[in-house]
């Protein structure tokens, strides 16, 4: 769907700033793909080239088989038309209500009365916004202003839209119910989504593929439940230290026990694999911590955990476990 | 004699505030668009157009008014009545005028300016369906200001032949030691001024949606 090639983007200034680093990425259709990255990572950058709304200086950007760095102004026009594009700030037309903002593109597109209203009335309903139709943005709440900036971006039916920190801006509880639509809307439509965050919560929520940005470079790119479970760069190794509690740190009761964490994934979190493991090779086991989650559907647990025992026995167990898809890793 | 100059004021200030904005809009838009990194980025124009319009607002009204004699009997026919005096009214008040509205129109937060790009908008689509609308209350501000300044002016080309107020304040009032129509003439024009602002103001406030 989306193809970055060798893209490099700099601001010159007084201090150039390289934002983007060769980067090449495949973005694939009607996935919700997610990109993180701290504050300057370049996230915005790289979303904004997308559209051309930033040229990159080298490289170049396909979205559905179009060559977008080599457009001119009119044919660019024509494709942002199919590409939807919702902000950290909404930014809604303050002068005309939630219909005539939702209206505005489709006015662009050269939608007739009719088609327009008929249109809107649709889109509001699909935001859950239809008792808010001749409300001015002034008179609406952040999740309801991203509710018709949602609604706008899909007026047209676009292929792609793309999401700069859509949900930066609201709290906690509106944040969930502005994600669920997004993935109604990435479901019923079939609709490529772009989301640029920095919240982990966000990728696990709603993601399939994550890429993780750092100064510039594109540390890795993969499967949430991949890049979460067995993150690969060190970058993203941090970034999840704290959101996974993976550098818990815990030590064994007595130096002769065997710390591990446990990482169990999708069916493995139903199975009673670790009664099974004491029952088979009688070893005494000790939770330490533990959290069951949930990436998109994929549920996902971690467990640390300290084995007591004879050696042989728990180098089994660690092989049974292992042989049962659980990721092990020993801490001591 | 008073009506009369009141009607005189009226029709000078009302005829150079509605040439002013016809011409000193397009203009405004212009300067505040081919500005850098906004839509009709054109540097050498925007600082060509901005050096113009500054010479203009340096020339003080007395002397421009003098200066543009032959352009206003071009125009005109004549130099001297309150007809004639609409011209230099209406030169004075454009830059000041593309100023204001280049001002309006910067205020527009480029977040929703960006937001008509991605959707695919022309600069023009932008200027008429972005900028303008959601600038109206501060537009319809700035073409107060100048109205309320064009009385003002209108009263100083009244001192010269032009008719209206202030004419009448200078013949009357002062070189027949008439303090009584000194007075009525500067009443109506503190009402005329009043009255302008606060339909003005009562209007933008009527568009302003933005909190
Ligand atoms: N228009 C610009 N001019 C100069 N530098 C810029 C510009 N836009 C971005 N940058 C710089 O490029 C780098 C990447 O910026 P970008 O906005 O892409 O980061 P980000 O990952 O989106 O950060 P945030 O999470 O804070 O939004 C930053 O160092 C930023 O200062
Ligand atoms: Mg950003």
């Amino acid at each position: 769907m989306i193809i970055f090639k060798n893209v490099d983007r700099t601001f010159a200034g007084k201090d150039t700033v390289h934002a983007l680093k060769n980067i090449n990425l495949n973005i694939p259709e009607g996935k919700i793909f997610g990109i993180i990255g701290q504050s300057g990572a370049g996230k915005s950058t790289l979303v904004r080239c997308i559209n051309m709304l930033e040229k990159p200086d080298r490289g170049d950007i396909i979205v559905d088989g179009v060559l977008m760095n080599n457009l001119d102004a009119k044919e660019l026009r024509i494709e942002r038309k199919k590409i939807g594009m919702i902000f950290q700030h909404f930014n809604l037309l303050n002068s005309r209500t939630v219909f005539g903002n939702i209206a505005f593109p489709l006015e662009l597109a050269g939608a007739s009365k009719d088609e327009i209203k008929e249109k809107v009335q649709n889109l509001v309903s699909l935001v859950g916004l239809t008792d808010k139709l001749n409300a001015y943005p002034e008179q609406l709440s952040g999740g309801q202003k991203q509710r018709v900036g949602i609604a706008r971006a899909l007026a047209t039916e676009p292929k792609l839209l793309l999401c700069d920190e859509a949900t930066s801006a609201l709290d906690p509880e509106t944040t969930t119910s502005v994600l669920k639509l997004l993935q109604e809307i990435n479901e019923k439509l079939q609709l490529t989504i772009v989301i640029i965050t920095h919240e982990m919560s966000v990728i696990q929520e709603i993601c399939d593929k994550v890429a993780v940005l750092e100064n510039g470079f594109l540390q890795e790119v993969g499967p949430v439940i991949d890049v979460f479970t067995n993150p690969q760069s060190v970058a993203t190794q941090r970034m999840l230290q704290g959101f996974l509690a993976t550098n818990y740190k815990a030590q064994p009761s007595e130096i002769s026990n065997t710390l591990l964490r446990l990482t169990f994934v999708d069916k493995k979190t139903h199975d009673p694999i670790i009664s099974q493991m004491v029952r088979a090779y009688e070893l005494d086991v000790n939770i330490l911590f533990g959290r069951v989650d949930q990436m998109k559907e994929t549920p996902f647990g971690m467990l640390l955990i300290e084995l007591s025992g004879n050696h042989e026995k728990k180098e089994n167990a660690i092989t049974y476990l292992r042989n049962n898809g659980v990721k092990v890793e020993v801490l001591n | 004699m008073l009506w009369d100059a009141t009607l005189e004021t009226l029709f000078m200030v009302s005829s150079a505030t509605v040439l002013a904005t016809i011409i000193g809009l397009p203009l405004g838009i212009l300067l505040a668009t081919t500005e850098e990194n906004h839509i009709l980025e054109q540097i050498v124009l925007n600082k060509a157009l901005g050096a113009i319009v500054n010479l203009g607002r340096s020339v003080p009204f007395i002397i421009l008014m003098v200066a543009i004699i032959p352009f206003t009997r071009k125009i005109v026919g004549t130099s001297i009545g309150t007809t004639a005096a609409i011209v230099p009214l209406t030169v004075a008040a454009i830059p000041f005028v593309a100023r204001l509205v280049e001002g309006a129109l910067k205020e527009v937060d480029p977040g929703v300016i960006e937001a008509a790009e991605s959707m695919g908008a022309s600069p023009p689509e932008i200027i008429y369906k972005v900028l303008i609308p959601e600038a109206l209350p501060a537009l319809v501000l700035a073409v107060t200001l100048t109205a309320v300044n064009l009385i003002g002016y209108s009263a100083m080309a009244g001192a010269i032949g032009g008719g209206g107020l202030g004419d009448l304040a200078i013949r009357f009032g002062y070189q027949r030691f008439r303090g009584d129509v000194m007075i009525q003439t500067v009443v109506i024009l503190i009402i005329l001024v009043q009255g302008i602002q606060m339909v003005g103001d009562k209007i933008a406030h009527k568009l302003y949606h933005k909190n």
